[in-house]
């Protein structure tokens, strides 16, 4: 192993014991509830979203159209990371009647607009590669 | 179609060939620049809201923190679809079986270790920072210590990986991403998108997720920020973090015999809101940005703090506390250190855009300094002490 691995490895550790220190220094109630959402969150990904996505790649090279395929798989990896982004805007949890300055927009027509956009060029893309006869 | 059975699938049993280290030294790559980034631009904001800052802070520019902060939420926004990417990228890698032999299997525990704490902590920082940006607060724990904690551990896991996976890195950014020779061997081999369409697919939606946000602190991205948390519209043309009421203060902020407490030492001296017009005047264009990210331009009018502090003998070589009518909450009292209360536009401010600031800006008065993190812009200020 290099010289640059092992230095890296070791910074790295000594970095993440600050982490763990700084942590701990929270006290048991906050370390604990930090835990449980550090987890929480590995195990949403781990064993819900990702076989979610899975699934949903399997479907699509079951159902879609060869000629359809990239644009329906571009379109789905935009739309869905941008959004599981605005999940804290679109479901307004953070809105407080005594002040209208904070999430004034229209977030669900925001994102109703910008899902038409998105599959609007995703329909023209599969479009011109249907006339084009498929392939990349 | 073939039989289906439920059982724990196997790494080979991901048939994408798209998966493997081409895309992921890639992906990786500008994900790990986004994480360095919101940690850099994380510390200092953390170092900026110290009553006692371990190093001294920059005055000016003014817009420091503005662009600081903006940076931070903007490289954690880029970096939600860079990490769903990057761990699709890897997600076989799950489900490797341990080795039998032990040296082996230590090897591999500490490996799967390190990474289980850098996805821990990259899901959590990412998920708390833009549940904070919309103060949106669905955990118990404090919110800033805690993200600070997760910060550390995540810089550090990410090191780690680096330092475990160089050669994997290094070898996957000096492939070809097309070379088809680099296939993974599968059924799969269908007319999907190419492993350079699916690096481009991702940066378009990093793109789009900070275009579709920025405007909380870009006032030219607004109109296309769709889920930003904020307009920017508000009393004045400036938006309000948090109101009177949230603070408990109406009545006080309001009260008409509120007198702001002037003192150095001994010396102590009462202003009401009319004596503190009376002073001379100075209007500073200065913004305000807050922790959670957005931020937006004042013109701001009111007294100079240098010339408060003279006025009750007291030096601007000093720092000032700075109480608010506030009854608790963290940020009640905050330290104006020295080089701030020197500057000639740090002002209690009287006025925004030429109105009486409103109860939700800071009535009666409230501190406006330049770059500095909008929690310590105190408002509704009931006293200035001068440190001696």
């Amino acid at each position: 192993m290099s010289v640059v691995r092992v230095v890296l490895i070791v910074l790295g550790t000594i970095l993440g014991a600050v982490g763990a220190v700084e942590l701990l220094a929270g006290g048991p109630r906050d370390t604990l509830a930090a835990v449980v959402w550090l987890a929480g969150g590995v195990a949403v990904h781990d064993f819900v979203l990702a076989p979610l996505v899975v699934a949903l790649g399997v479907l699509a090279t079951r159902l879609v159209p060869a000629w359809g395929r990239s644009p329906a798989v571009a379109a789905a990896v935009v739309l869905g990371a941008v959004t599981l982004m605005a999940v804290p805007v679109l479901g307004r949890f953070g809105a407080r009647p005594d002040n209208p300055t904070l999430l004034d927009r229209p977030y669900i027509a925001g994102w109703l607009v910008f899902a038409g956009l998105v599959l609007g060029c995703a329909f023209g893309w599969a479009l011109v590669r249907l006339r084009g006869g498929g392939g990349e | 179609m073939p039989e289906l059975r439920l059982s724990v699938p196997r790494e080979e049993d991901f048939s994408s060939r798209l998966r493997g280290p081409e895309v992921a030294s890639r992906v990786g790559l500008w994900l790990g620049i986004c994480f360095a980034v919101a940690f850099l631009t994380g510390l200092y904001s953390h170092l900026a809201q110290a009553a006692y800052p371990v190093l001294p802070l920059p005055v000016r520019p003014a817009w420091l923190y503005r662009v600081t902060q903006g940076v931070h939420v903007a490289a954690g926004t880029a970096a939600v679809p860079l990490l769903l990417v990057k761990l699709w990228t890897v997600y076989p890698k799950l489900f490797v079986r341990p080795p039998r032999q032990r040296r082996a299997l230590l090897l591999h525990g500490l490996e799967r270790g390190s990474l289980g704490v850098l996805v821990a902590g990259a899901v959590f920082q990412l998920a708390t920072g833009l549940a904070n940006a919309s103060q949106w607060y669905p955990w118990t724990f404090s919110f800033r210590a805690t993200h600070y904690a997760v910060a550390w551990l995540t810089i550090g896991a990410l090191v780690v990986h680096i330092g475990v996976k160089l050669p994997a890195i290094t070898r996957g950014l000096r492939t070809d991403v097309d070379d088809i020779s680099r296939d993974v061997p599968g059924p799969a081999a269908s007319p999907g998108l190419s492993r350079r369409g699916v690096l481009r697919t991702t940066w378009v939606a990093a793109g789009l997720a900070v275009l579709t946000t920025a405007g909380s602190s870009v006032p030219l991205l607004r109109r296309v920020s769709v889920f930003g948390v904020r307009s920017g519209d508000g009393p004045m043309g400036v938006p309000v973090n948090k109101s009177a009421r949230a603070a408990g203060v109406t009545a006080s902020a309001l009260a008409v015999d509120y007198a702001l407490t002037l003192s150095t030492g001994d010396e102590v001296r009462r202003l009401s809101r009319a004596e503190l017009e009376q002073l001379p005047q100075r209007t500073a264009v200065l913004p305000i940005a807050c922790v959670e990210g957005w931020s937006a331009t004042g013109t701001w009018t009111g007294v100079r703090v240098r010339d408060l502090v003279t006025l009750v003998g007291g030096s601007p070589d000093h720092a000032v506390l700075v109480t608010s009518l506030q009854e608790s909450g963290p940020f009640r009292q905050t330290r104006l250190p020295a080089g701030f209360v020197a500057d000639e536009d740090t002002l209690l401010a009287l006025r925004l855009d030429g109105e009486p600031l409103s109860v939700d800006h800071g009535y009666p008065c409230r501190l406006i300094a330049p770059n500095r993190p909008g929690v310590m812009q105190t408002k509704w200020v009931a006293s200035l002490a001068v440190e001696t």
